[in-house]
Order: structure tokens, then C-alpha cells, then sequence
């Protein structure tokens, strides 16, 4: 039985394949729907794996093989600790390390790793100066050969003040050679440094890491960043697994200096970024997930139509399993082809989106130095496999129709149209299943998967929960769609006195024939519904958390102007301004109020925590709390006795229970368990911060300095001027030219600048989800009225006028649009509701508030019911065209 | 080969219909179309089953291909029964055994007229070089072999329903069911195809069902009978052919 299976399988095939070929539109319109979806994956997939390079690369040039690493305060550490420990405690390998970011103009204004290394004590953990496998080895051998003499550099390196080396490549890439000078902006301090010499990766990951590197000896790092004596932190060597190692060095250290795992620290931040690049999977997914929509759409028009054919091959002798292989096999065409178009589409779309990609990374989270997309086999091969398969599942369910139509000689029209309203009630069933079970995954708390993932408190939620998050938002999107049908019906039905009453017999026909042909329209109402409910849940999702930043916004920046060193990011500095900013901003002439920030790093159990400390005398004032211990008088009444406060996303990283909460930092004075006195609403960064009185913050770490100054002015100031004259004061400071002074509103557009090119990629891959949504309409619009051809010769035969049969199918495509519409209003909010209460809450740990905007609504009824009119014009005009003859004799 | 009635048949028993009833529901009510209905068919006879619309002939010949069950009773091809066969038995039975000319000619249009005629061959295993053999001179036989490589919406109706007739014999089939094969065809044409029909099932020695409601169309066959109240009713024969 299988070989005479197997035996038919080339004829089939062969009939399958025509009717492909014989249908170009429809093909076409397939293969652009999974190209567009496999095209969007793979670009996103290129972006997030090379973000992800980027900074492990960056980690692995800074970590290289440490195992362990000996941290500080904000301060860093005392360069006499690394002495100590190196030589009277015999630690090693034990390697000092200064890092900092800069910028040069030399190398394009980009930040760019400046890491300051003890030549001598390098050797076990990085290999840019050491390359074992170099011919010449030693020290000289990771420096470029054809360098005149590679050892002078080497010299020059140790030896000559502001010695710097760069990379062959980098150095290329901007045109420098050995000896010329280079700008560095160290947080705004510009110091000049000199090439002496330049380095060659032994490998092209080592390559790519020292692209983004400035390396400099120990003390030249020191002296650039103005860190005299102190050291970022010291890499350690241990051996796996040795505690009693760990603990005799932790015995060493001051009270100020933690010994932490280096893969613990790199780890914590890379989670961090994790939920960003789901999300990013996530919409990459969505846009797959419509291209799915519509290979079904278009495989189930092709199977309706070709029923009759089917019917003829039962009869034939051909068995229900041959007719669904021979479905599939035009399914694996269709993807193989469109998945093909879709790696080559996606690798050109990859450019822009990790320039996106890394862009919202450098703004958010921390720099990374991507160059460009490196083309990843895996990138490919899992693209082209999800593409092929998501073909194949998309074609699943025409097979299985296309199997079931019995092997009739003549088909009754009626008999297909009565088994689609016969199974009105099963798809509504199954629509309440699709409810049940998408509401069930979106309730399971994220704390079940961390549990199962065996995590503790104090990670992020692990990757899964958001994944089943999605998984539940597509159950419910489907669970709509099912509505489809039953929603036409009723909807057709309420119609009918209407448009009847407006449009004449016309208008009583047309929503007829909607409902009539139930077993077509449905599937196309359903697509263009998901397509514009997702539309309305991003829209509103987007201006839902614009409007909740712009009012934190308002509620937190109570300054007129605010004065800052420039960072790496754009969304904190934590480089310290000149003590001198705050007095000369003190003594300003209608300045009536005064605070200053200090922003800065510190570690914790849970790794490094941000904190933020201010010189607020009631810090709670211009905060929105989650939850208070006592209410908010309380809570300033607490602070003031040296509690804390939370930021929402910090809480919900590590868990904090709303009442009775403490945080451990690792102070200068040893590890200390501070009260949260309360959770506050913070949008400003994703992994939380500790906001504390600065008076508290100086009695525990030993660090003067500030980060940032707010000036309140007194009423009838002109801020513009004030800037302007504070601009022109701060200059004469040494390293002032580089101090922002920014008014209020311009650093609120700032944050909503960032906002904005946050969602950048959100909204350009919402679009490319709908711009397939809608080929896909388009198409099941199309199909559906020109192969209606017949019907409408009839009317024209019994003698409609032209422009009544182009009125007719516009009315009945215009009414499908407006069904869709109305379906994606429910859809759409149900999709922002939970895109707003679960997903971001669980990928970010921030609450926003639902803001239905209207016009969202309105944009989304006119793309619904735009899109249909529009689907509908060419087959209004060809129908006009075509001669009711031509039309009766077509079949 | 012809069976005018006068020569006994080899094996007068070779489709046997036992005690066949099919019935359908009508929205409150059942409609009988067969009630236990038997009767005999030859091999290498040609019967016809007259009847008006929606008398159940159609459905007669549904239970003897296989595509549809009966309520009750059996139907034997040789020492086969069919309604004791699963559903893919009775498709794969089909594929080698029966021969359809349908109503509408039900081409593939996506397929040559050669195409068409190689498919079941093809189905059944038989490479496409020997199909085309083995379909050739049936396209010949027929008088289309110079449109072989034609699509059907090229060829007229009767055209079409001549590719259909040699479609229905290419794979040798032991029997071949005929569901109006002229009722869409105008006289001229539809005396042409029943002429050709009968000539090369003789020819092949195949047994021959042929429903319709034309008396014309009947007067070719061995043995008429009428459907007629859901039962087989014998009508003389007024074979003219």
C-alpha cells in the first residue's frame, strides 16, 4: 500500500505545482507573505545575536579568563589593595584593571572602551599583548608586525606618557597610524594621548573584541580618567570551584571591596537585556505569525477552489492522504521559495536593525560597540527551518479540508457554505477553549517559572515566562479570530435593514452574499481583523506608556534647569561634575532651590544595584508610589531616619514584598541591609534604582562627588538666559565646555527622544506585520470576488448597470472591513491590556496606565475598512470590464 | 464481444448488488433511495439505469464504486466484497479497478489531455514512459491523439468527454460507470461519445454501468433498468447501438 502511495506521489505533485504556476498572483502573494515573515525573523535574529556578541566580546576583553574579581564602591578601589594582596598575600594571577568609556573624534565620536592593564601581570588573562601562538612570542607579539621594530613600541607603551594602542582595523578603519595623537573625552574631560603601537587579534574574535578597545598601561588609564591611585577592580584566577581560596582573599579585603564571580557580573547584565531581545523575538515572531495567516488564507482559497478537482481525484482512486501530501508539497514549494527570498531579504534588513537594535541597547542598558550584522549561519539555517515549517503548520488545515471533500462527481456550492455555518457554533466553541487557555498562561505568575528554573529572588524572570506570556497573547488573538464567522453573521444580519433601506436591493444583497459565502469571507475577515487589532494593542500599548512617562516626567523633573556630565548613555551618567558646578549654581542670582544627584553603582547580593541619591530634604514629595510602609508621611518620615526607597522595576527584579522590605548594599563600611521605606513608579531604567537621601549615602560610602545639579529659579527668571549665562560660566571651568546645562523641557524631550527610538523597531516591525496582514487581504479579497465571476454575470445579465456591479462589490467588501473593524476594537484593546499590564510588567517590572486614545480607534476602523475598499477596486473594475457572457460561459 | 441478449454471459453474477437500501435526511424527514434492492451484472455487460431526477441513481452507482456506504445490504465485485472494505480499501479498489466518465467531464485542468488520460495509469505505479505507451493509442482510438498535448479548456465538450472515456480505460479497469455522460453534450455530439463508449468497453471486454435519464442513451445497453419508487425495475431492452 505505502509504494502505491508513494507511486502517486510524482503525478500529484506534478498536478499541484501547475495549479501554482497557473495561479502566479496567488503564489506570488504567498511567497511575498512567508519572504516578508522568515525576512523580518532573520533580521531581528542578526540584531540580537549581534548585540549579543558584541557584549560578550566586550566581557570576554575586559574578563578575559578572570574567574573571580575584587570590586568597589562607586570609587573603585585603592591601587595599594592590589599591592597587598598581589605581594605580601601572594594572590595570583592577579591582574589591576581601569575602565572607562570614552569618546575621540579621531574614532568617530563612538564610545569605545578605554581599559587601563599592568603589561606585566596580563599574560593569563587577556592575549592582545601576549599571543601564545604567535611565532615570535613574548611580549612583543600581539603588536602588528611590519612595525619597524615592535619592541620600541612596546617601550613607548610602558614608558611614554599617554601611550595608547588600538587595533590594525580600528586604526584602518579611521586612517591612524603609529604616532598619531588621539582626543579622548573621558565623561567630558578631554585628555591627548599618542599611538605607539598597534595591536593584531591572533583571532577573528579577538579581532572584533579589540575593536572596540583603547588599551593603555595602568597608570596612563589613570591619569586619562582622572582616577589617580584607584582602580576600576582587580581580576582574579582561582581555581573551580575553591572556596577556601575565596574565602581567605574575601578575609583581605577592606570593608569597601567585594570578591564576586566575574561570569556572575557579566551574567547580570546580560539578563537584563534578555527581556528586550524577547520582546523584540516576540514582534520578529508576530510578523511570521501573520505571514502564517497568510499561507492559510491563500492555501484555503486554493483548496476551496479547486474542490471539484479533488472530488474528480477521490473518484479516481486517490486516497485522503495523497490529497493532503499534495497540498503540502505545494505548502513546501511556497516555502522553500519564500523562505529563500526571506534569508537574503533579512540579511539587508539585519543592517538597519542592528544599527536599531544597538542603538536602544547603548541608550538603555550599557555600550556595546556592534559594527554590523556578521552573518550567522545559525541566524539562516534556524530562519530558513521556522520559515519551512511555519509553511507547512500554516497549510496543515487546507490539507486536512482539502482531504475531506468527498468524492462527488458534482459538488453543491450550498453543501460546502452549510458545513461552514454548520460549524459557526464549533468555532465559537473553540474560540472559548482559545480564551480559557490563553487566559490561563497569561495568569501563571512569573515566580512559578522562576521557581522551576530554580532561580531565586533577585534575577529577572526567567526568558520562559515571557514566552509563555506571548504564547497566551496568541491564544486569545486566535481565540478572536475564531469569533469571525459567528461575528459576520450576526453582524450581516443587523446590517441588512440598513443598507438595505440606504443602497436599495443592492444593499439587501450584499450582505447576503457576505453571509453566503461564510466558508470564504469569514477567513478573510478574521486576517484582516488580527492585522488591525494588532495595530490598535501596539498603538495603544505605545501611546498608553508615552502618556504615563510624560506625566512621571512632569510629576519627577520639579527643576527648571539641570546640569550633568556627559556618560555613555543616554540615559545616565554617572560621571562626577566638578565640585565647584554646585556652588557656582548656588550662588546664581534667582536660584531660590537647589538639589543635587549622585548616581553611581554599587554592589549588592543581587549584583550591581544603581542608587540614587539626592539632597531632596523630603525625597518622596515628587514620587508616585506603588505602595508606601505607612502611608506616604510615613514613608519621609522614614527616609528621613535613613530608609530607602525602591523603584518599581527594582522591586519586581528582586522581589520585594510591599511592606517590611530591606535591601543589602555593599557598603563602604561592609555589607548593610537598608528598610525600603517604599515602592515608587520609575521609568527611567529597566533594572531599578535605590533612591536614598545623599546625606545617608555619604555616612556609608566614601565618595563626594555628584552627578547631576537641579536649579529651581524664582518665578518671572527667564530660563533660556539663565542657561545661557550658567553655559558661559561653567566653561571657564576646567572641563566645563563639556558640562550639559539643560532647561526642563529639553531634557524631557531628551527622554522622550530615547522613548521614541525605543519603540523605533516596535513600530517598524508593526508595520511590517500589517503591510502583510494586508497582501494577505488583499488577496483572499481578490480570489473571493473574481471567482465569484459567474454570480455577478448573472446580475449583469439581468441587467445591473456597470457601476451598480462595482457598487456591489465594493458594498460587500466594505462590509467585510467593517466587521473586521469592529471585531479588532475588543481584540486590539485586549491585546494592549495585557501587552500593558502583563508583558512589559514582567519584561521590564513597570505598571503603566491604560490610556485608551481615540484616535487609535478611528486610524484603525479607516485601515479596516480602507484596506477592503481598496482590495476590492480591481475586482470592481474587472468585473465592470467583463461581459456578462464571458462571465455565464467562465463556468 | 457484444452481448445482444442471445450469447449466455461467462460470469452473469460478477457485480452483485445483496439487499442494498441507502437513505438520506431531509431536514425532518429520511428519503429512501434505494430499499433493499439486488440484482447481477456481467461481466462485459453494459447496463443502463434510467430514472428522473434525483430518483437515486447516482447514488447506485456512489455504492458500486465505493465512494458512498449503504445503509445496508452488500455489494460484490468478483469474490470482493466492497462494503466490507475500509474506506482507503475501497479508494485504492477504485484507483485500479473502476473507470469514471462523469457529467461535467471533470478534466484536470492543470494536466494535458495526454496527462489526463496517463494519470491513473501513474496513480497506479506505472512509469510515465509506459503510460504514455499504453495511452497513446487509446488518444488514437478516441481521435485526439494530435491534441494530446492540449489543455482541456482547448477542446469542446465532446472532445473533453472523449479524453474522459479514454481516461476511464487507461488503466484497464474491470468496470466502467458512466453518470450522464451526454447530458452535457448536444445531440450530435452525445450520440458520437455513447457510440465511442460502447465500442471500446466492448472492445476491452469491461463491464459497463451507465446511468441516465435519456431513453436514447439506454437503448445502447444489454439489460435497462428504472428506478422507480427505490427499487430496480427490469425494462425491456431496445438495444439499437
Amino acid at each position: 500500500m505505502t509504494a502505491e502511495i508513494a507511486a502517486s506521489g510524482r503525478p500529484l505533485a506534478h498536478i499541484g505545482l501547475r495549479h501554482l504556476a497557473r495561479h502566479p498572483w496567488q503564489t506570488v502573494l504567498m511567497i511575498v507573505g512567508i519572504m516578508l515573515g522568515v525576512a523580518v525573523m532573520v533580521a531581528i535574529d542578526l540584531a540580537n545575536a549581534a548585540a549579543g556578541r558584541a557584549f560578550d566580546l566586550s566581557t570576554e576583553a575586559i574578563a578575559g579568563r578572570a574567574t573571580h574579581q575584587i570590586i568597589g564602591g562607586p570609587a573603585g578601589l585603592d591601587e595599594a589593595l592590589y599591592v597587598r594582596l598581589r605581594v605580601e598575600a601572594g594572590v595570583r594571577p592577579a591582574a589591576p584593571i581601569v575602565a572607562a568609556y570614552v569618546t575621540s573624534p579621531q574614532l568617530g565620536n563612538r564610545p569605545i572602551q578605554l581599559l587601563g592593564v599592568d603589561p606585566f601581570a596580563e599574560a593569563p588573562f587577556r592575549s592582545y599583548l601576549f599571543a601564545a601562538d604567535a611565532p615570535r612570542g613574548g611580549l612583543a607579539a600581539g603588536i602588528a608586525p611590519g612595525q619597524e621594530d615592535p619592541t620600541a613600541g612596546l617601550v613607548a607603551f610602558l614608558t611614554e606618557p599617554g601611550a595608547l594602542l588600538i587595533s590594525e582595523e580600528l586604526a584602518r578603519g579611521h586612517g591612524l597610524a603609529v604616532g598619531d595623537r588621539l582626543t579622548l573625552n573621558v565623561n567630558g574631560r578631554l585628555a591627548t594621548g599618542r599611538l605607539v603601537g598597534l595591536l593584531q587579534g591572533a583571532d577573528a574574535l579577538s579581532r572584533r573584541a579589540l575593536e572596540g578597545l583603547i588599551l593603555a598601561d595602568i597608570a596612563t588609564a589613570q591619569e586619562l580618567t582622572g582616577q589617580i591611585g584607584r582602580l576600576d577592580h582587580i581580576d582574579l584566577i582561582l581555581p573551580e570551584g575553591d572556596t577556601t581560596a575565596v574565602a581567605r582573599i574575601a578575609s583581605l579585603l577592606p570593608a569597601d571591596a567585594q570578591i564576586v564571580q566575574a561570569a556572575a557580573r557579566a551574567g547580570a547584565v546580560e539578563q537584563m537585556t534578555a527581556a528586550f531581545r524577547i520582546n523584540l523575538t516576540a514582534l520578529s515572531l508576530l510578523a511570521l505569525v501573520v505571514g502564517m495567516f497568510l499561507i492559510y488564507n491563500s492555501m484555503t482559497f486554493s483548496v476551496v477552489q479547486r474542490r471539484p478537482l479533488f472530488g474528480t481525484l477521490r473518484c479516481l482512486g486517490v486516497t485522503r492522504a495523497e490529497i493532503a501530501a499534495m497540498v503540502l508539497v505545494e505548502a513546501l514549494a511556497v516555502g522553500l521559495i519564500g523562505s529563500a527570498l526571506g534569508l537574503g531579504l533579512g540579511l539587508i534588513l539585519g543592517q538597519g536593525a542592528v544599527r536599531l537594535v544597538t542603538q536602544t541597547i547603548n541608550d538603555l542598558y550599557f555600550v556595546v560597540t556592534v559594527r554590523g550584522a556578521v552573518v550567522a549561519a545559525e541566524s539562516l539555517i534556524k530562519g530558513a527551518a521556522i520559515g519551512v515549517a511555519a509553511t507547512i503548520a500554516s497549510a496543515a488545515l487546507p490539507a486536512w479540508e482539502a482531504a475531506s471533500s468527498p468524492p462527488r462527481q458534482t459538488l453543491i456550492r450550498s453543501s460546502i457554505e452549510d458545513r461552514a455555518r454548520r460549524a459557526v457554533p464549533l468555532t465559537a466553541a473553540a474560540a472559548a477553549a482559545g480564551f480559557v487557555l490563553g487566559a490561563a498562561l497569561l495568569a501563571i505568575p512569573p515566580r512559578a517559572f522562576a521557581a522551576l528554573a530554580g532561580q531565586g529572588a533577585g534575577n529577572p524572570p526567567p526568558a520562559v515566562s515571557l514566552t509563555v506570556s506571548f504564547a497566551g497573547i496568541f491564544f486569545v488573538t486566535i481565540a478572536f479570530a475564531l469569533l469571525a464567522p459567528a461575528a459576520t453573521l450576526a453582524l450581516m444580519a443587523g446590517l441588512r435593514p440598513i443598507t438595505g433601506r440606504l443602497f436599495g436591493v443592492l444593499g439587501r444583497l450584499a450582505p447576503r452574499n457576505v453571509a453566503a459565502a461564510l466558508s470564504r469571507t469569514a477567513v478573510a475577515v478574521a486576517a484582516l481583523m488580527v492585522a488591525v487589532s494588532v495595530t490598535i494593542g501596539v498603538g495603544l500599548m505605545i501611546t498608553s506608556f508615552r502618556t504615563t512617562v510624560v506625566a512621571w516626567l512632569g510629576q519627577t523633573l520639579w527643576g527648571d534647569i539641570y546640569i550633568s556630565a556627559p556618560g555613555p548613555t543616554a540615559t545616565r551618567s554617572a560621571a562626577p561634575l566638578d565640585p565647584q558646578v554646585e556652588q557656582i549654581a548656588r550662588s546664581w542670582p534667582g536660584v531660590v532651590r537647589v538639589d543635587v544627584l549622585r548616581s553611581a553603582d554599587v554592589g549588592s547580593p543581587a549584583g550591581r544595584i544603581a542608587v540614587a541619591a539626592v539632597s531632596d530634604r523630603d525625597l518622596t514629595l515628587p514620587r508616585i508610589f506603588v505602595s508606601t510602609d505607612g502611608g506616604r508621611a510615613a514613608a519621609a518620615e522614614a527616609v528621613r531616619r535613613g530608609a530607602v526607597l525602591a523603584s518599581e522595576p527594582l522591586a519586581n527584579r528582586l522581589g520585594l514584598p510591599a511592606h517590611g522590605a530591606t535591601i543589602t548594599l555593599y557598603t563602604d563600611r561592609g555589607p548593610q541591609a537598608f528598610p525600603v521605606a517604599g515602592i515608587y513608579r520609575d521609568y527611567s531604567s529597566s533594572e531599578g534604582v535605590v533612591m536614598m537621601q545623599l546625606d545617608l549615602y555619604r555616612r556609608y560610602w566614601d565618595d563626594p562627588a555628584i552627578t547631576a545639579v537641579a536649579l529651581k529659579l524664582a518665578p518671572g527668571n527667564d530660563v533660556d538666559a539663565v542657561v545661557a549665562a550658567l553655559r558661559a560660566r561653567l566653561a571657564e571651568l576646567p572641563a566645563g565646555a563639556a558640562v550639559l546645562v539643560r532647561p526642563n523641557a529639553a531634557l524631557r524631550n531628551e527622554a522622550l527622544a530615547v522613548f521614541d527610538r525605543a519603540f523605533a523597531i516596535t513600530a517598524a516591525l508593526q508595520l511590517l506585520a500589517a503591510l502583510v496582514a494586508f497582501v494577505g487581504v488583499l488577496s483572499a479579497l481578490l480570489s473571493l470576488q473574481l471567482e465569484r465571476g459567474r454570480e455577478l454575470g448573472v446580475l449583469r445579465a439581468v441587467g445591473l448597470t456597470v457601476a451598480q456591479l462595482r457598487g456591489a462589490v465594493l458594498l460587500e467588501t466594505g462590509l467585510m472591513g467593517l466587521v473586521a473593524g469592529l471585531l479588532a476594537v475588543p481584540t486590539g484593546v485586549t491585546l494592549a491590556l495585557v501587552l500593558i499590564y502583563v508583558i512589559n510588567r514582567r519584561s521590564f517590572g513597570w505598571t503603566l496606565e491604560f490610556y485608551a486614545e481615540p484616535t487609535v480607534f478611528l486610524q484603525a476602523m479607516a485601515l479596516a475598512v480602507g484596506a477592503a475598499l481598496l482590495a476590492g477596486v480591481y475586482p470592481a473594475l474587472r468585473m465592470g470590464r467583463m461581459l456578462a457572457a464571458e462571465a455565464l460561459r467562465g463556468e | 464481444m457484444a452481448n445482444d441478449g442471445h450469447e449466455p454471459l461467462a460470469d452473469p453474477d460478477f457485480i452483485r448488488l445483496v439487499g442494498l437500501s441507502k437513505s438520506y435526511q431531509e431536514g425532518e424527514r429520511r428519503r429512501v433511495v434505494l430499499d433493499n434492492v439486488s440484482a447481477g451484472f456481467g461481466r462485459g455487460e453494459f447496463v443502463a439505469f434510467l430514472g428522473r431526477s434525483g430518483s437515486g441513481k447516482s447514488t447506485l452507482l456512489n455504492l458500486v464504486s465505493g465512494i458512498d456506504r449503504p445503509d445496508a445490504g452488500q455489494v460484490w465485485i468478483g469474490d470482493q466484497e466492497l462494503t466490507a472494505m475500509s474506506e482507503r480499501e475501497r479508494t485504492l479498489f477504485r484507483r485500479h479497478q473502476i473507470g469514471f466518465i462523469f457529467q461535467f467531464f471533470n478534466l484536470i485542468p492543470t494536466l494535458t489531455v495526454l496527462e489526463n488520460v496517463t494519470l491513473p495509469l501513474e496513480l497506479g505505479g506505472t512509469a510515465p514512459k509506459a503510460a504514455r505507451a499504453a495511452a497513446e493509442p487509446l488518444l488514437e482510438a478516441v481521435g485526439l491523439l494530435d491534441r494530446a498535448r492540449t489543455y482541456p479548456d482547448r477542446l469542446s465538450g465532446g472532445e473533453q468527454q472523449r479524453v474522459a472515456i479514454a481516461r476511464a480505460l487507461a488503466h484497464d479497469p474491470l468496470i466502467v460507470l458512466a453518470d450522464e455522460p451526454t447530458g452535457n453534450l448536444d445531440e450530435e455530439s452525445g450520440r458520437a461519445v455513447l457510440a465511442l463508449l460502447d465500442r471500446l468497453t466492448r472492445q476491452a471486454g469491461k463491464s459497463l454501468l451507465l446511468v441516465t435519464h435519456s431513453v436514447e442513451a439506454a437503448a445502447y445497453a444489454d439489460r435497462v433498468f428504472r428506478l422507480h419508487e427505490a427499487r430496480l425495475v427490469p425494462q425491456e431492452a431496445r438495444r439499437d447501438g
